[in-house]
């Protein structure tokens, strides 16, 4: 079960480096919103992976969240200030 | 002789057609009656259950049930029930719902919290579903070495009346592969879909009204619909 | 580039998430003692909310609820929530936050008194740090000034 988890959690960290690419050299400002937000998803999976793999879930739920939240709170200031600035 | 024959054989058929004009005319008088009868009923319900609704509406009973809902996350979240904690729990939710009670039901107008919330859960297998579909076909469409895609953007007035079908629906569309939400004008959708197929699935409109059923939107208008033919039918029969 | 509208699935979805952030936060404010987190995570999350309020509801829906004196009145009462517990400490002959002389005025054992003290400064630090989030965002996006002033001197 531990090897499993160990390959999922590698996976998804070259899925965020395939989206890192788009990040560094994302033509626009817009493919860079999208993209962090996309790495944010990413890691909150790969935090609750970490979290079956040290048996303490509930923690790493809490902090997962918080994770989410302040993504999802960032993502639309950013959105908000591009809007205001045209 | 013939003559006289022939004149009264007109003069029946004059007055039988008479007679059936008269009766067609009695039969879509009574037919057009009964239909804005039946409309006025339906039209007298519907305004019974919206004012039942605003008189229920009131504030306090936003809170309590804000109350609840925030009571109920906060044991979730929690887990642990000792009389400390829960009566933590119970100030925290309090003082939250104290601020914030105008926010969760700000524009909630028609019906009942506990069956919108049945017809959700009743909903969201359904739309696992579609999910599940339009991800095999997205990734064919990604696999086929052809990638035959018609990307387009399409707009199309939706039936819903309040913002949280708006976003319950924009957000189902959003979580279909393939289709995206990119802003809803004055009613106005306009979504990005990435095939034909895609497309006209979003077309039929099925899950247009399944939300209006789950959020109890625009089903009056059905079942008045039906109510008025029947009773059409009924009476030329 | 981007014309700007009524964004009303960003509008409604905060709407709805609010009140729970701001309940996560308190709950990650109480809860400091046995999971991850305390009064200046909880605290940046309740700021966060605001934000989120402020920047989808605009400038008049977050005065009406949360201005800006009652973000200064609040972070006075989360330094004196935390200064008084520690000074509390002091009078009762310990060093200064020294929770566990607690015990003399709460009748409860020093463990449980130093866990009760705890959490009466990770509260302290919560409103502190939400009120100095809130009102350094405030400053920012404004740009010191409030748009009723703006709107009197026009």
């Amino acid at each position: 079960m531990n090897n499993f988890l160990i390959v999922i959690t590698l996976a998804l960290c070259l899925l965020v480096f395939v989206v890192l690419y788009r990040v560094v050299f994302g033509p626009g400002v817009f493919n860079r919103i999208a993209a962090i937000s996309a790495i944010g998803t990413k890691t909150l999976v790969i935090l609750i992976i970490f979290g079956y793999f040290y048996n303490r879930v509930e923690m790493f739920i809490d902090i997962s969240l918080v994770y989410a939240l302040l993504n999802f709170i960032g993502c639309v200031a950013a959105a908000k200030y591009l809007e205001t600035e045209g | 002789m013939e003559v006289t024959l022939l004149v009264q054989a007109a003069d029946d058929a004059y007055r039988i057609l008479e007679n059936a004009r008269g009766q067609a005319v009695e039969l879509l008088n009574t037919a057009t009656k009964l239909t804005s009868d039946t409309r006025w009923m339906e039209e007298k319900k519907i305004e019974a259950v919206l004012m039942g609704a605003q008189k229920k509406k009131s504030s306090l009973q936003n809170f309590v049930v804000t109350f609840l809902m925030l009571f109920a996350f906060w044991a979730l979240l929690s887990g642990k029930f000792d009389s400390f904690h829960l009566s933590l729990g119970v100030v925290c939710s309090f003082v939250v719902a104290l601020l914030g009670h105008d926010l969760l039901f700000a524009n909630v107008r028609v019906g009942d919290i506990r069956v919108i919330v049945q017809r959700f859960l009743a909903y969201l297998p359904w739309h696992v579903y579609q999910i599940v579909v339009a991800n095999f076909h997205v990734a064919y469409l990604a696999l086929s070495p052809k990638m035959p895609i018609s990307p387009k953007i399409m707009r199309f007035k939706t039936k819903l009346e309040s913002d949280i079908s708006w976003v319950t629906l924009a957000n189902s569309i959003t979580l279909t592969p393939g289709t995206i939400t990119i802003d809803i004008e004055e009613g106005e959708f306009v979504v990005h879909a990435l095939s034909e197929k895609l497309a006209d699935d979003l077309n039929t409109g099925e899950m247009e009204d399944r939300i209006a059923h789950v959020f109890m939107e625009a089903d009056h208008i059905y079942i008045q619909d039906v109510l008025d033919v029947a009773r059409i039918f009924a009476e030329f029969r | 580039m981007i014309i700007r509208g009524e964004d009303i699935i960003i509008k409604t979805i905060s709407r709805v998430l609010v009140p729970f952030i701001q309940l996560y936060a308190l709950y990650v404010i109480m809860h400091g003692h046995y999971s991850p987190g305390g009064g200046f995570q909880g605290g940046v999350i309740l700021g966060a909310s605001m934000v989120l309020l402020f920047i989808t509801h605009g400038y008049a829906e977050v005065n009406r609820k949360f201005s800006e004196n009652i973000a200064v009145l609040f972070s006075s009462i989360g330094v004196l929530i935390y200064s008084g517990i520690g000074f509390l400490c002091l009078l009762l002959l310990g060093n200064y936050l020294d929770y566990s002389k607690l015990y003399k005025i709460l009748s409860v054992d020093p463990a449980h008194a130093r866990s009760l003290g705890i959490l009466g400064v990770e509260i302290g630090v919560g409103f502190a740090v939400m009120a100095v989030m809130f009102s350094i965002f405030f400053d920012i996006s404004t740009g010191g000034v409030s748009p009723d002033d703006e709107e009197e001197a026009e």
